[in-house]
């Protein structure tokens, strides 16, 4: 594709406005994020780098954590593309909403998303009520939960990619005689094959050194590796073992970030003007197809969510009454007060790694590490390397924005990538500053991909699992924490409580998400 | 080298943390470390404060397990001044650590009704016990065990769930409680029966409870919790219940005392009103408030039960080994477990 967009004049990639732009993300991740897992591990001392292997248990650990994050990843692909195929080549009333829709996983906590998935597939779940098994103690939870949370990162980048598509290509291929199937083939998968692959990247990462999900879904006979890390830490003071665990999944976490950069890399081509549009559904394949494709989508992102919105709705008034506690107002305002922070400083951090990022692979690859660095690691080490600062209001709000800044990263890079190079040489040559460039002419160009990322950014504060593991204070208790708290007590009114607050969680970051990105001017799944 | 990056990146932090006014760790503050479990009524905390001319400083650290680990691992520049939350489970690991204090309140010297090892004051005590749930074995005409024993035998095959002692602390009281009773390899060999009958293993009470559990929609009919759950049951119920859905099943060397306590820790500052919030701990307003809060037993003498209490018998019989095998072999059985049970 080389060929389609010449480009006249590169920039260099380390002029000092870049060092600049770097060195905030950087000292950032330094501050916040290795100085503690380094000092952690020093803490722990000397250990045998090769000792994971060596034992079974912990070889085990790792083995299973690679092989659900490549069963996912073939799981999405399955099922992903022909929804992607559907949404991007198909009109029908409700796309647009389902589109959306996609994206409910991400802006639900980890445990009310566990408790709806066994809603769903334990012992009295819906599949067990209709005749199927009860998958509670099996591994498809876990892989179940892996779908729920990751269909949509491969089905988004699919109508991406399936929308630049040229239109011009696929219709030579259709009037020379090609079958849909064969003009799929043999010139849509080539052109789409590198956004899928990196899609699939993201979805390996994401499971791989996930923690939350595994941590509940997984049970013990399914823990990986990232949740062995925690129990080693936390519960078991193994910092030694917990070092060299992390070690090995930095290093295999650290290659497939490192490939997924150069994959999103060597996507850096302008979007095209000659896209394929879509054509209203007709027929009774492709209503067939649009119905099935809005069947997963019910099945595998909406049903969750619907079990636990129907637990709390007939969880009875004393449940409700959660609602009208003083703890719950307070809790309502921290998430709210925590979020806007958390993603004020993400948007800031995001937008300057992913400017400094341009075409250098390696800082490309370090957006990951907030997602790679167990998050166990982090909170310990942030402890002893800061005690004065435990469980201050800076350092929680400076947790938040780590986990949720590589959200507006990405987002932006994938954008900047994309970019036609012309518009902004033509305001230079116009005699604009290349500030007044920036300003007037990038920055709107990149709104869409901003917007999107901060909506994920947001989602991801509102709704934080892994801050839990961080020292918390009753004065600034979250939605999260205050649905632990509840679940932490037996009685049949605590367990409501959690679900109608599990509720007012989503709706929130639901809020957040449709404020931030639905007045999207492209009204498309661009970017 | 290293360390000098370290004092760095501290300085580097915490000027920015002074600057954005963001640091709450007040002179005047008291510090006070607890599990995340930890429930005292906000008025009350709030005349404390009236009281002694002090702002609190709650932090939750986790589960009591995970707390300690956080106090250990700032020993050096400790990250409270009082902590509550030890029990006797633990106690033995963190006076080895060396992370307690003395404390000189009335209350440490006052008979409480159970005790702890000084330098931790004791202020609820509770009994980590079998649960179960009354539908399931009515509707299956299953009968309740009899013994733990009994637990290991075909017909109680997959129905018993328990929560991993390395990430749990009622986890760890339930190991503890029947090696004390059986002794460490008669123990073992019990486990490993469990484990051949298809014993389900959690990683905490919440997940145990609330998704293993049958009450609660799991599959398990048998879970490890607390003698004073079955009481909380009716306290929570939806409906007004007379009597509890689930009952505890205090079996021969499956119940464990635990006594929670208070104690200064070592290197904190405001020694003054770290004393006052022990003594605070044992003031019969919170020991009377803590019991539907916490669903713990008060341990002053004096303090009357809570009447959702009479739901909630209190075992007779307990078993634990030694505190110094506790100290000695803790982490060790721990390993021993997860080699037995898990691997």
């Amino acid at each position: 594709m080389a060929f389609e967009t010449p480009r006249l004049k590169q920039p260099r990639p380390w002029a000092w406005h870049r060092w600049a732009l770097a060195a905030v993300p950087l000292l950032f991740l330094a501050v916040v994020l290795v100085a503690p897992a380094v000092r952690l591990m020093l803490e722990g001392g000397s250990a045998d780098l090769w000792a994971p292997w060596q034992d079974s248990y912990l070889r085990g650990r790792l083995l299973w954590s690679l092989a659900q994050a490549a069963m996912t990843c073939g799981l999405v692909l399955l099922i992903g593309l022909p929804m992607g195929w559907v949404l991007a080549r198909l009109d029908f009333p409700g796309r647009g909403l389902l589109l959306r829709g996609l994206m409910m996983p991400f802006v639900v906590p980890t445990l009310v998303a566990a408790m709806g998935v066994l809603a769903l597939m334990g012992p009295r779940g819906l599949l067990a009520q209709w005749g199927g098994p009860d998958l509670q103690g099996t591994p498809w939870l876990l892989l179940f939960g892996n779908l729920f949370f990751n269909l949509c990162v491969l089905v988004r980048a699919a109508v991406d990619a399936l929308s630049q598509v040229s239109a011009a290509r696929v219709a030579a291929a259709r009037s020379l005689g090609a079958t849909p199937w064969r003009a799929f083939w043999r010139v849509e998968w080539p052109a789409i094959a590198p956004w899928l692959a990196s899609a699939l990247c993201l979805v390996f990462l994401y499971c791989f050194s996930g923690f939350g999900l595994a941590l509940v879904l997984g049970g013990q006979a399914y823990a990986t590796a990232e949740v062995e890390i925690y129990t080693l830490v936390a519960h078991e003071l193994q910092l030694g073992q917990a070092s060299v665990l992390s070690v090995w999944m930095l290093l295999l976490t650290g290659a497939v970030a490192l490939g997924y950069a150069a994959v999103e890399r060597r996507l850096a081509t302008p979007a095209r003007a000659d896209g394929v549009s879509r054509r209203p559904a007709r027929g009774v394949a492709q209503w067939s197809a649009v119905m099935v494709t809005v069947s997963v989508w019910m099945l595998v992102c909406a049903a969750p969510l619907i079990a636990i919105a129907h637990g709390a709705m007939f969880s009875g008034a004393d449940a409700w009454g959660v609602l009208r506690e003083d703890d719950t107002l307070l809790a309502l305002y921290n998430t709210v007060q925590f979020s806007l922070l958390a993603l004020v400083l993400a948007t800031v951090l995001g937008v300057a790694h992913a400017l400094a990022a341009r075409r250098v692979l390696w800082l490309r690859t370090l957006v990951f590490l907030p997602f790679i660095v167990s998050p166990a690691m982090v909170a310990f080490g942030l402890l002893l390397l800061y005690p004065e600062a435990s469980g201050s209001f800076g350092v929680l709000v400076a947790a938040y924005a780590l986990l949720a800044y590589p959200f507006v990263a990405k987002s932006v890079a994938s954008r900047l990538d994309s970019l036609p190079a012309h518009y902004m040489e033509a305001a230079r040559s116009l005699g604009a500053s290349p500030w007044r460039c920036f300003w007037r002419v990038t920055l709107p160009l990149l709104a869409p991909a901003l917007r999107r990322g901060m909506a994920f950014a947001a989602a991801t504060a509102v709704g934080e699992f892994a801050v839990s593991l961080f020292l918390s204070r009753p004065e600034w208790a979250t939605l999260t924490t205050l649905i632990y708290q509840h679940l932490g007590k037996p009685g049949a009114v605590n367990l409501g409580a959690a679900q109608v607050l599990a509720c007012v969680l989503m709706g929130l970051a639901l809020l957040a998400f449709v404020l931030i990105e639905w007045p999207d001017k492209e009204g498309d799944a661009r970017a | 080298m290293p360390h000098g990056i370290f004092s760095f990146l501290k300085t580097t932090l915490g000027a920015a943390l002074l600057t954005a006014g963001l640091t709450a760790a007040n002179a005047a503050d008291l510090r006070v470390l607890t599990h995340s479990s930890f429930t005292v009524p906000k008025p009350l905390l709030a005349q404390f404060e009236k009281d002694n001319g002090v702002k609190l400083r709650i932090t939750k650290g986790g589960d009591a397990g995970e707390m300690l680990n956080k106090l250990i691992l700032t020993k050096a520049n400790p990250i409270a001044d009082v902590v509550y939350g030890i029990d006797n489970a633990f106690a033995p690991k963190a006076l080895a650590a060396g992370v307690l204090d003395t404390s000189t309140a009335a209350a440490a010297g006052r008979k409480p009704a159970a005790e702890l090892p000084a330098p931790l004051v004791p202020v609820d005590y509770g009994y980590v016990t079998l649960n179960y749930d009354k539908a399931w074995f009515a509707k299956n005409g299953v009968a309740v065990p009899k013994t733990l024993d009994d637990l290991t035998q075909p017909a109680y095959a997959k129905l018993l769930v328990v929560q991993n002692p390395a990430t749990s602390s009622p986890g760890y009281a339930f190991l503890l409680s029947t090696i004390g009773a059986m002794g460490e390899d008669k123990a073992f060999d019990f486990w490993a029966k469990l484990r051949a009958n298809g014993l389900k293993v959690a990683k905490g009470w919440t997940e145990a409870y609330y998704t293993e559990f049958s009450q609660n929609g799991g599959k398990h009919p048998i879970v490890v919790s607390y003698a004073t759950s079955p009481a909380a049951e009716v306290f929570y119920s939806k409906t007004k219940l007379s009597e509890p859905p689930t009952a505890s099943l205090s079996l021969p060397g499956a119940v464990f005392r635990q006594v929670e306590g208070v104690a200064l820790v070592k290197g904190g500052k405001q020694r003054a009103a770290a004393e006052k919030f022990v003594e605070f701990m044992r003031s019969p307003a919170v020991q009377t408030a803590m019991q539907t809060d916490m669903w713990m037993y008060p341990a002053e003498a004096g303090v009357a039960k809570a009447d959702a209490f009479r739901f909630a018998p209190e075992p007779t019989a307990f078993n634990a080994p030694s505190d110094a095998d506790i100290a000695a072999k803790g982490s060790d059985w721990v390993a021993r477990w997860t080699k037995v049970v898990l691997k």
